[in-house]
């Protein structure tokens, strides 16, 4: 447990990383580094777009499935690790 | 509507009532007696049973017990009922619900539909007001508006293939019908749809604090946890950015080739803040599976004794991420680490106490998951050596430990060796060894160097199995041993290289006990030496002074081709080439791993170092011939 924490820490402190989400199966969050509106928002959204995205990859071809998605913006980067059950959501702003 | 037949009929009753009521107020001028509206009730309901729908029935039936109230201009909801028009003092209580009984049972009502547009009859007030008497009824007509269907537009909610559906058909009458039957089935839809969101919404703020808590400390978190940090990790540590736009923006930093005729650059630097620090690195070795995998061995921490005494580290070069990929640890300092040739998945490590470890990085622990015993039958002294020999059928893990004893083992089961065999020289002398090499290609024959300065030939198996040949020449205990691998035209594979505390390094062949040719570069103790896995001619060594050597034979026997120094001047105690030849890993005292990039010109071999290197042995051979022939005349002389 203590290992999750520091790697969630070390994460966080990475440069450039604005926020880091664990979310639950159900887009519930889990553990959040922002505040409780933008976690909501973040959440809310990105579930949904990786359902759609996992659905789209294994549409094309059933053997397949999501592993990892990265959303690049002029702004930020944002990288989702999905699994069948978790979301690990990790917002950076890659210019710094 | 399949009410309207029954509404028409409660209207034609009411009508009834409306005359029936009048009538009674003349006669009695009092409240309408409990028999009469007990007899009126029961006709009434008699009559209203048959027509009426089931729940008014299920409500009538209720009321049969009780008279017919009447029902004063208090009564709020049902004013549609027709009431009275005598009796002030006739009270009712209206009830919402209509169906529940009152305690005193005078209050009564009917609990009819309470849609005020299915019935507009007269309110109360107004009958009250006027004076009693019959007429007929107005009789208002009421029509039923077709149900609100609301519209939404295109973009939001509806249904591409209703759509579709009514755009296809052409003919008008068939189009309206269509358009009127997508319209309620998308309302249900999105009225069904809103429902689900809320419901959404709602569930976000179900889980509790604790619930969080357990959610976090469970198994198939943790699995997923480490797995997508990895990712994560990775992703967050690469600085490409695939939008760079060159036309428009300066170049602030140029990456790429800085030196193009560069010999050796540093590439990367990996240490640990929490398991490398104030370690030694005892071993390396890179993965024969995945060319970035490097994997480092660290003793124990003297400022930290409650850590693992033994740490392994498997390092990743591929990502820009400092943090190591696997970390691995056990109780007793890890002297010597391999990755387990024909199977991806092990670590071997050999420890202080004799302890051959075996970590697993498909299982989610840190600590072993195999461990070899600590007895009599396997090392009870420190191993230094380990390294996997065979091929993918038949191979072994072979351990020698500083007490001479040499064991294979299986890495299926590590609960005992499979072979051992004690290593003593001339039959009395047990060989405290440091190091081992094996030639390329042999699983038999293999060299090992000891504390007291020679290099022992031994073999495995066979009539002679045991050490067969002592090569003297070091004045200090051997540190490090390399059999020549570069395979080519050539075959080299007698060649071996041996570093020693005495500051030299010596060139040697197993076809002669005494060396061939000591390089005497160095002015500190040289801890590890190792051919190129590439180039025939090149090798690379490293001393406590902190400096990376690199010599090539064809060259230059003097000097050495390329030399490095770190910053800091840590002793280095370790150097690996990796497999391909072009990087060097060099571990130092105080837990750092630097990578090295060889430059071309140096690692990558022509076509002729092979036949370069036997002249270069010709030569060598002669002027040891001749430096041993001087010697002798000095001698004599």
């Amino acid at each position: 447990m203590a290992e999750v924490e520091e790697t969630l820490k070390r994460i966080q402190t990475h440069k450039g990383v604005i926020g880091t989400i664990v979310v639950n199966a159900e887009g519930i969050p889990i553990r959040t580094t922002l505040d409780n509106s933008t976690t909501v928002q973040y959440t809310g959204l990105l579930h949904q777009l990786t359902m759609k995205a996992r659905s789209t990859v294994r549409d094309i071809d059933p053997q397949n499935d999501l592993a990892f998605l990265r959303i690049r913006s002029k702004k930020h980067e944002i990288m989702v690790a999905p699994d069948k059950e978790y979301l690990l959501i990790v917002i950076q702003n890659p210019s710094e | 509507m399949s009410l309207t037949p029954t509404f028409l009929s409660l209207l034609l009753l009411f009508l009834f009532l409306f005359c029936i009521f009048p009538l009674f107020y003349f006669m009695t001028n009092q409240l309408i007696t409990h028999s009469l509206t007990h007899s009126l009730t029961h006709s009434l309901t008699h009559s209203l049973t048959h027509s009426l729908t089931h729940p008014l029935t299920h409500s009538l039936t209720h009321s049969t017990a009780q008279p017919l109230r009447v029902i004063t201009e208090d009564t709020c909801l049902f004013h549609y009922l027709v009431p009275a028009p005598m009796s002030p003092s006739a009270k009712s209580m209206c009830s919402e619900t209509g169906s529940q009984d009152s305690g005193d049972g005078n209050s009564r009502t009917l609990h009819w539909d309470p849609d005020p547009s299915t019935l507009q009859l007269h309110s109360d007030s107004d009958l009250l007001g006027r004076s009693l008497r019959l007429g007929m009824a107005k009789v208002t007509q009421v029509d039923f508006p077709p149900k609100q269907s609301v519209s939404y537009s295109k973009e939001t909610q509806t249904p591409t293939c209703t759509q579709t559906h009514t755009q296809a058909k052409p003919a008008e009458e068939e189009e309206e019908e269509e358009m009127a039957e997508p319209k309620p089935a998308e309302e249900s839809k999105e009225e069904k749809a809103d429902q689900e969101e809320k419901q959404e919404e709602v569930t976000p703020k179900d889980l509790t604090e604790e619930e969080k808590m357990q959610l976090l400390h469970s198994e198939e978190f943790m699995a997923f946890f480490d797995r997508g940090s990895r990712i994560v990790e990775r992703a967050l540590s690469e600085r490409v950015d695939v939008c760079f736009d060159y036309s428009g923006r300066d170049l602030e930093d140029k990456e790429g080739e800085m030196q193009a005729g560069a010999k050796m650059s540093l590439n990367r630097a990996f240490s640990d803040e929490r398991w490398s620090k104030n370690r030694v690195v005892t071993c390396l070795d890179w993965s024969p599976q995945y060319p970035e995998l490097l994997v480092a061995s660290y003793n124990n921490n003297e400022e930290a004794p409650h850590e693992p005494d033994g740490v392994a580290l498997v390092w990743n070069m591929k990502f820009k991420k400092t943090t190591p990929e696997y970390t691995f640890h056990c109780q007793s300092a890890v002297m010597s680490a391999a990755f387990a040739r024909f199977h991806p998945n092990l670590v071997v490590g050999g420890t202080y106490s004799g302890q051959i470890v075996l970590w697993d990085n498909r299982s989610n622990k840190r600590t072993p998951v195999q461990r070899t015993p600590l007895s009599a039958s396997a090392h009870t002294h420190p191993v230094y050596c380990v390294n996997v020999v065979g091929t993918q059928n038949a191979h072994n893990l072979i351990s020698i430990s500083t007490d001479g004893k040499m064991c294979s083992w299986s890495l299926d089961m590590l609960s005992q060796p499979q072979d051992s065999l004690e290593l003593v020289f001339k039959q009395s002398k047990a060989v405290a060894v440091t190091s081992m090499a094996f030639p390329l290609g042999d699983v038999n024959n293999f060299v090992v160097g000891s504390e007291d300065g020679s290099v022992y030939t031994a073999c495995r198996h066979g009539s002679k199995a045991g050490i067969s040949d002592v090569f003297e020449g070091h004045h200090g205990p051997v540190t490090g041993l390399s059999c020549h691998s570069a395979g080519g035209p050539v075959d080299f594979s007698h060649l071996f290289i041996s570093a020693s505390f005495d500051w030299t390094v010596k060139l040697w062949t197993t076809k002669s006990t005494r060396p061939l040719y000591s390089f005497e570069d160095s002015c500190d103790y040289v801890y590890d030496v190792m051919w190129s896995p590439t180039h025939p001619a090149l090798f690379a060594c490293v001393d406590g002074s902190g400096r990376l050597d690199l010599w090539n034979l064809n060259n230059d026997t003097e000097v050495p081709s390329a030399s490095v120094c770190v910053n800091g001047s840590p002793a280095l105690n370790r150097v690996r080439w990796a497999h391909s030849g072009r990087e060097i890993a060099t571990g130092d005292s105080d837990g750092q791993v630097l990578v090295y990039d060889v430059g071309e010109q140096i690692c990558v071999p022509k076509a002729d170092e092979w036949t370069r290197l036997v002249h270069t042995l010709v030569e060598i051979n002669e002027n040891r011939d001749e430096g041993e022939e001087l010697a002798a005349q000095r001698l004599v002389a």
